[in-house]
């Protein structure tokens, strides 16, 4: 099994002291890149939770550069030391609460005795901790809590709270230490960190809009702060009276009296500018290690860099991407920048050239309402384990599934993407031919009053060794002004049929066949086909390529797609028709609608009849080429989900994942999933004849299985251990999210056979089956036919 | 500095450039350039050669350099310089002349005429030397055969085909078989004593003067009366001319019919056979020239035409100077269209390299260069690299045009008017398109000025019905009219503008139906023809 598709961007990554190293928080674990190629090195598992914070130590010294040591906070409430060159787990510190965020001052701020430091009982971290015990639904009270960890203590004592706030904050360091604070709605609180034992003392800066980002300056008094509306605020000289030193406090007694300009209230500052650029919010404020320039970012995704002496601006435009952090290596060419896209770039510092990208899987785009549900963005290379992703960017994201890396993107739409303006042109489909040599996208440029909506569909060819698109042939409105409502491909050779809303399909042929050049090959209509007038809502090809199965709303019609005749029309559904697959080889179709009344149902296409159906709404659907074996990704019903007697079952998961075999109404095995609605489903067939089952869900994380294996699930991670390569280490990182049903093999099926009879007897099973102790339950798999009858009535089979 | 740093991040993925680009539209399958037609196209056409006097019955190049052309129209044969396209001399006949030909030491000049009679001239000399008069009927076509200098092949609207001895002007023999008028004739290129003859009773006959039978040894059909037949430089192979086709046959494959080649509209009166080039490998091609005003080009070998081109009047007779420089194709009204090739100037490139050495001199001596010369600061400046030199590529930018970069500074109506300006319709939608996709176009076009708005009024006229862009621009018409009606009501400037488009609109309307119409008369047919 291979999970991935993990978020790099859920707290900020740290560079190693000598640079060559990026460490990334990637859900439990922390994974470590190397800044040279971009492509993970190592990664720190242990962690049962999300990894919020993460500290690289310092070297104050060049001799130090090689240590590589870091501390690692959790949700799952302990506090981590790990040698990261080994990588090698040095200490485990219970803190029994979830951290959201760490900060250690004394490895900033007592370079000179770094040998020291961690016997000493010096080591002080300030943790913003949520106090589990105060948790209940509905309660008033202050759960954030910011405290004092001693580390270098064995036992942790509960630490002394420094403040409370209703939710837990992430705490900023200033770089040299001295300070540290966190913002809370309109509020700066800073606190200094004291020298010796004594109690850190408190200061408060004021702002009328809720803040959103601030930083200390790495040498003066400074903070910098952005807020909601995008405004940059300095404060010079903060805390000169209440934090102030004790050399300095006759300076600052002297300067009590002057006029501060822009200074809220009785704030204690000298001054406070405002710098306005930002359209958005600020979301990244960063000074440089040499307290020359300060980086801020937003959410129109271009970094902005202030000279601070002057307010003089530079800009990386273009990004693409809201901003998430910007973070400084101690090699002073390089730093990063995260996006919340997924993607790490590795900035060439003056400059600011993007070197490199550390690519994660992009999260699906946000697609107007009234392509919800209609546009698949989502396509599958069976062969080679490639997904082609839509993303925000008018790209096709291609990202390798088995060993969870981006291969790269296909610009669709020549365009570049500005987080936040209105969506006007939407990618609303992708597709892949079979053998992953032709890509074809469809994209949807909105009007505007009325004025300049144009539908393109566009077919993009692969040279065989490239694993990149090029550009073959645009149709500019191929069904007129109709959208295109699915494509697909013919299985063995170049055609492909687009169906549209319009009433119409056109089946494309590729003329390669008879020109010598690859580089004349284009995409022509070959053949154009309706019935009644009705829009076209889904197609299929069979596995062999014979039959054209194309829905017509709510009958299915079955062509010849060569010839372009009528074969025969399938009964009628009650619904229209959505998706259309065949079950591999064999004659079965099986057609999914959801809209009012989901239905999933199963034709025999040499009798055309229905064989059976389900009232599940469906939201993928994929056969495997071989056998009649077909998945599909179902959503589970609301009202069925929390019912109390199933929670167990369902855990919070909203999906399952059904294998049937053939015409058998009854799945050969489930899973349950999270996050099904807007995932995907397909087979995966590669050069080991293995069959694999891959799942992207809603929001594109993925989970590669073998779904005939009676293999416990560590046994089958280890096995494509060596499959993926040095780079693929085993993704634990999203146990919480998918979690398997217990396997049940066929062995336990047969067995399980008796024990299931009397329930399905009786009149209405589910008011019994949940009743008594858990340990009696049938396997979920002799359950599910009755458990799914039991939701729906079955509809009758229509017989012509 | 802004500027640098964009230009630098051009070529990275995460933060390209897009310059507006206007749809792309359908390309040709074929491709635009193939060497066939920059062979037939590099003729330039000379236009000085003074209009004859009537149709132009026959062309003939003498096989000897300098290849001088007769040119047979009306009563008269002139004969063309091929040099300098100028008439040289003229031969009168008393009868309007059918054909005219060469003797292979280009000496002497055959000539028919409607009379019948067959002439043959001292080219020189400019005399008559024999009259062979033996035909009943006019005579048709005259030929001498490939090396022999002492006989003629004559045949004429008698159906007779006749031998001749030219030295005694005495018929050798009578050649019967023909049922109705011999048009035309070809003799073998290998073989002195074979020659064949078309005739306007569909068929070719092939004859051997060695044999004294005088029946023909080979006969095909063309399938329509023959107009030119001519010997493929092969001598096995030969091609005819009738009605609309022109077909290729194997004769010593027993008249088996190699291809056939039916791409004129109307009869093909003349064929001829032109090498591509001088070189070795030069390719031959069949042209064929017809009433319909079209010179075709055949590639025999690949059984395909490979060059078409027009010319303004029916086309009667066509000839190649064998040296390939020159192209003549008469017309039936007297015109003659020649095309020569440019020389490639040998001579001249001789004649300079041998005077170079100097002038590198002198150019070295000039070239002293100091300071105190401003060229001295502009050295090197065009050196071109070695082959050695290691190149050092210049990162390209992106080339962006005037409107692109109004639009990255998000000056979208500045950008509209600027791309207006241009007059380039394709670009003018391509940003109306951008401007769409930003949202921008409705304030952009109450936004605009009187002048812009003219401006914007008279490009809709002119491109709203055009079928490309007319989804687009009519609702954007529309738009328009219905945004800024109280501006453009009653303004005289644009009356004339409003007047043209509401023609254009009822006269694309006009289209529309009438093409419904045509639409209903089709489908009944489509739908009986279906079901047949």
């Amino acid at each position: 099994m291979i999970r991935g598709g993990r978020s790099y961007v859920t707290s900020a990554p740290s560079f190693s002291n000598d640079a060559k190293k990026l460490l990334v928080c990637t859900g439990n674990t922390v994974s470590v890149f190397s800044a040279a190629t971009g492509l993970q090195i190592t990664s720190l598992e242990g962690h049962t939770a999300q990894v919020t914070t993460l500290i690289v130590v310092p070297a104050s010294s060049a001799a130090q550069k090689i240590l590589c040591y870091c501390w690692t906070a959790s949700l799952d409430g302990t506090i981590r030391h790990w040698d990261f060159s080994g990588p090698e787990l040095l200490q485990t510190i219970n803190a029994q609460v979830p951290i959201y965020s760490m900060v250690i001052p004394s490895l900033l701020s007592e370079p000179q005795q770094t040998d020291k430091r961690y016997d000493s009982s010096k080591l002080v971290a300030y943790v913003s901790v949520e106090d589990t015990s105060l948790v209940r639904e509905g309660s008033t009270e202050l759960r954030g809590h910011i405290r004092r960890f001693n580390l270098a203590k064995e036992r942790l004592p509960r630490g002394d709270t420094l403040k409370e706030t209703e939710e837990p904050k992430s705490i900023v360091i200033s770089p040299s230490g001295e300070f540290f604070g966190i913002r809370h709605k309109c509020k700066i609180h800073v606190w200094d960190v004291p020298s010796g034992g004594s109690v850190s003392k408190k200061m408060t800066l004021h702002h009328t809009k809720v803040i959103n980002a601030f930083a200390f300056h790495p040498t003066e008094r400074i903070i910098a702060a952005g807020d909601v509306t995008g405004r940059v605020l300095i404060w010079r000289g903060f805390g000169n009276r209440k934090l102030a030193l004790g050399s300095q406090k006759k300076n600052a007694r002297a300067m009590v009296d002057l006029d501060n300009p822009g200074v809220r209230d009785e704030d204690d500052a000298e001054s406070c500018t405002t710098w306005h650029w930002h359209s958005a919010e600020v979301n990244v404020l960063n000074f440089s290690s040499d307290g020359a320039y300060l980086y801020s970012g937003g959410r129109e995704g271009v970094l902005v860099v202030w000279q601070l002496d002057t307010g003089k601006k530079k800009f990386l435009p273009r990004i693409g991407s809201p901003l998430l952090y910007f973070i400084w290596s101690p090699e002073p060419t390089l730093s990063s920048v995260v996006c919340a896209d997924n993607q790490i770039h590795l900035l060439k510092m003056p400059s600011m050239e993007i070197l490199r990208t550390i690519s994660g899987i992009k999260p699906p785009p946000s697609l107007p309402k009234m392509y919800e549900g209609l546009s698949s963005t989502v396509a599958f290379d069976r062969s080679s384990g490639i997904a082609a992703l839509c993303t925000e960017n008018y790209c096709v994201q291609l990202y390798n599934l088995l060993n969870d890396r981006g291969i790269s993107e296909v610009q669709v739409c020549e365009r570049n993407h500005q987080p936040g303006d209105e969506i006007t042109v939407v990618v609303t489909a992708v597709a892949l031919s079979l053998d992953g040599s032709v890509m074809s996208t469809t994209e949807v440029k909105l009007p505007e009053d009325g004025i300049g909506g144009l539908v393109s569909l566009k077919f993009w060819e692969s040279e065989p060794d490239s694993k990149t698109f090029t550009l073959s042939t645009i149709v500019y409105e191929p069904h007129k002004d109709a959208g295109i409502s699915a494509i697909a491909f013919h299985p063995t050779r170049s055609m492909a049929v687009s169906t549209s809303f319009g009433g119409d399909f056109k089946i494309w042929v590729s003329n390669s066949d008879k020109s010598q050049t690859d580089k004349d090959s284009s995409w022509i209509c070959h053949a154009v086909g309706s019935y009644k007038k009705k829009p076209m809502t889904a197609a299929a090809f069979s596995g062999d390529g014979t039959v054209l199965a194309v829905a017509a709303e709510n009958v299915i019609t079955l062509w010849n797609p060569d010839k372009n005749i009528l074969l025969s029309v399938l009964g009628a559904t009650l619904t229209p028709i959505t998706k259309l697959c065949f079950a591999g080889k064999s004659e079965f179709l099986v057609a999914a609608s959801h809209f009012p009344k989901p239905e999933l149902s199963v034709w025999n296409t040499s009798k055309l009849s229905s064989s059976w159906s389900y009232g599940l709404r469906i939201e993928a659907i994929t056969s495997a080429l071989d056998s009649s074996t077909f998945a599909v990704l179902a959503l589970v019903p609301k009202i069925f989900r929390k019912s109390k007697s199933k929670k167990n079952v369902f855990r919070g998961r909203d999906g399952a994942i059904l294998l049937f075999n053939g015409s058998d109404p009854k799945p050969v095995s489930i899973w349950t999933v999270m996050k099904a609605e807007g995932g995907s489903i397909s087979f995966l067939e590669g050069d080991k004849s293995q069959l694999r089952l891959a799942y992207v869900n809603g929001s594109h994380e993925y989970v590669v299985f073998d779904p005939n294996s009676d293999e416990t699930h560590e046994r089958s991670a280890a096995d494509y251990e060596g499959l993926v390569g040095e780079e693929e280490t085993g993704d634990f990182g999203y146990t919480s999210m998918y979690g398997e049903l217990p396997d049940y093999d066929k062995k336990r099926k047969e067995d399980a056979e008796s024990l299931v009879t009397p329930f399905v007897s009786s009149e209405r099973p589910w008011e019994t089956i949940f009743s008594g102790s858990t340990l009696n339950f049938p396997p979920l798999q002799k359950l599910c036919g009755e458990f799914f009858e039991s939701l729906m009535e079955k509809s009758n089979s229509v017989v012509e | 500095m802004e500027e640098e740093l964009r230009v630098r991040l051009n070529d990275h993925q995460v933060s390209k450039i897009f310059p507006v680009k206007p749809k792309s539209t359908a390309k040709s399958v074929s491709k635009s350039e193939t060497t066939d037609s920059r062979y037939w196209s590099s003729f330039k056409p000379n236009s000085n050669i003074p209009k004859l006097v009537s149709s132009v019955a026959a062309l003939a190049f003498s096989p000897v350099h300098p290849h001088s052309l007769a040119v047979a129209h009306s009563t008269t044969v002139s004969l063309f310089s091929s040099h300098t396209l100028s008439v040289s001399r003229r031969f009168s006949f008393k009868d309007v002349v059918s054909s005219v030909c060469f003797r292979s030491d280009g000496a002497l000049l055959a000539a028919s005429d409607l009379s019948g009679v067959v002439q043959v001239f001292d080219v020189k000399e400019r005399m008559a030397l024999r009259s062979l008069r033996s035909h009943k009927a006019p005579a048709r076509f005259v030929k001498y055969p490939f090396q022999d200098k002492l006989h003629l092949v004559s045949g004429g609207d008698d159906g007779v085909v006749k031998y001749w001895d030219v030295a005694g002007a005495t018929v050798i023999s009578d050649l019967l078989g023909h049922k109705d008028y011999v048009r035309c004739g070809d003799c073998s290129p290998v073989n002195d004593s074979m020659f064949v003859t078309g005739s306007y009773d569909h068929t070719v006959k092939v004859w051997d003067a060695r044999v004294d039978t005088s029946k023909c040894i080979a006969e095909i059909n063309h399938g329509g009366p023959v107009e030119d037949v001519v010997y493929l430089p092969s001598g096995g192979m030969i091609a005819t001319a009738g009605l609309n086709s022109v077909k290729v046959w194997d004769l010593i494959g027993g008249g088996r019919m190699v291809c056939s080649m039916e791409s004129h509209n109307k009869t093909v009166t003349s064929l001829c056979v032109g090498r591509m080039g001088l070189d070795e490998a030069a390719e031959n091609r069949l042209v064929s020239v017809s009433l319909d005003g079209y010179m075709k080009v055949f590639d025999y070998g690949r059984a395909k035409m490979t060059y078409s081109m027009r010319f303004p009047a029916p086309l009667m007779s066509v000839a190649l100077s064998p040296d390939s420089s020159l192209r003549v194709i008469g017309g039936s009204n007297g015109m003659l269209f020649a095309g020569k090739k440019k020389k490639l100037p040998d001579a001249e490139k001789k004649a300079t390299s041998f005077w170079s050495v100097n002038s590198q001199v002198e150019e070295s001596r000039r070239r002293a260069l100091r300071p105190t010369y401003f060229r001295y600061f502009q050295r090197g400046q065009s050196e071109k690299p070695s082959k050695e030199d290691y190149l050092v590529k210049e990162m390209k930018g992106v080339k962006l045009a005037r409107h692109d970069k109004l639009l990255k500074k998000f000056r979208h109506k500045e950008a509209l008017v600027s791309v207006l300006e241009e007059k380039k319709p394709a670009n003018v939608v391509a940003v109306m398109e951008e401007l769409v996709a930003r949202r921008k176009m409705m304030k952009c076009v109450s936004n605009m000025e009187e002048g812009e708005l003219g401006l914007l009024l008279s490009f809709l006229q002119r491109y709203c019905t055009v079928q490309r862009y007319s989804v687009l621009l009519m609702a954007l018409t529309k738009k328009v009219l219905e945004m800024r009606a109280e501006d453009i009501n009653g303004k005289e400037e644009f009356k004339g503008v409003l007047r043209n488009l509401k023609r254009e609109v009822n006269q694309e309307i006009m289209i529309q139906q009438s093409l419904v119409e045509i639409q209903g008369v089709i489908a009944p047919l489509m739908r009986i023809a279906g079901r047949i």
